[in-house]
């Protein structure tokens, strides 16, 4: 019942009250990679990064959501035969995106930045030489874990919010899905890229 | 105890057709073949459904919130049951 709610709580949330809630999720979410040095340069991506203005964090979580939330909804009005709601794809969408306030704590401790040097110093020879500790090692590895289930549950709760939000049913909503999460990453990619070029000198 | 109307024969699961419709009162039987209405062929849960609906105006929102689900999730059971009843009166 409990594992039931988190991966398919929009049976219960929709519309205006996700889109709230979502919408505070992402603010929360920018500001605590912001102090913890995680940003998300794709619509499914967790990275390290360096200082930059909390601008950058804040019009990047908005930006990976209206990249989504504009594709899945031009997908649902196509595909689907239901009357679709602009806000139920924006709010669920936007609730979907929960798992990345977890992975936004990732960049806390400085395991993951650790590993990133030492393999930059390792086999591209950036940077200044670095030996990594065990504790590193294994916390890099726990984190990147954990990181990658967030992932999981993250298009989880995108799938289940689009089945909801456009009545889409059995092989329609998967092509539906995977074609419309492709085209997302690849539109989420190059307005990252530019965003990045924007705000990095 | 309420007895459950079958609209489903037991043995081929075939769509039931009624026979005979008596008169408690009077103690008349008329016998023939009479084809069960639309909204008798659906699942109790559905008819259900279309009660809550029709008490609450008609309106999505007031289902979401007796039913405690989010105004899509009730539309699409709506929307599924719109489908529904099409397929049965297509198949009539």
């Amino acid at each position: 019942m409990k594992i039931d709610f988190y991966y398919n709580l929009f049976k219960r949330i929709a519309g205006e009250k996700s889109l709230l809630i979502g919408l505070t999720v992402i603010i929360l979410t920018s500001l605590t990679g912001y102090y913890s040095g995680t940003h998300f340069p794709g619509v499914l991506s967790v990275k390290t990064c360096p200082e930059i203005s909390i601008w950058y964090f804040l019009i990047q979580g908005l930006l990976n959501w209206m990249v989504v939330s504009i594709v899945f909804f031009l997908a649902a009005i196509l595909f689907s035969s239901s009357k679709v709601r602009l806000i139920d794809i924006i709010g669920t969408q936007a609730l979907a995106r929960s798992p990345y306030l977890l992975a936004a704590f990732t960049g806390f401790p400085d395991s993951l930045d650790q590993l990133g040097k030492y393999l930059q110093w390792t086999y591209m020879k950036i940077g200044d030489p670095i030996t990594l500790s065990t504790y590193d090692l294994i916390m890099a590895v726990i984190l990147i874990i954990l990181t990658l289930l967030l992932t999981v549950w993250l298009v989880a709760l995108m799938f289940n919010a689009l089945k909801v939000s456009a009545n889409l049913k059995g092989g329609r909503l998967t092509g539906v899905f995977i074609v419309s999460l492709v085209i997302s990453i690849i539109l989420g990619l190059v307005l990252n890229y530019l965003l990045i070029k924007n705000y990095l000198p | 105890m309420k007895k459950k109307l079958p609209i489903q024969c037991p043995s081929c699961s075939n769509s039931l057709k009624v026979q005979s419709l008596h008169c408690e009162s009077c103690d008349t039987t008329i016998s023939g073949l009479f084809e069960l209405p639309v909204l008798l062929q659906l699942e109790p849960n559905e008819q259900s459904f279309i009660l809550d609906f029709v008490k609450s105006s008609g309106s999505l929102k007031v289902m979401a919130g007796k039913l405690k689900l989010s105004y899509p999730t009730v539309r699409n059971m709506l929307d599924d049951l719109i489908h529904k009843l099409n397929q049965l009166q297509n198949e009539d």
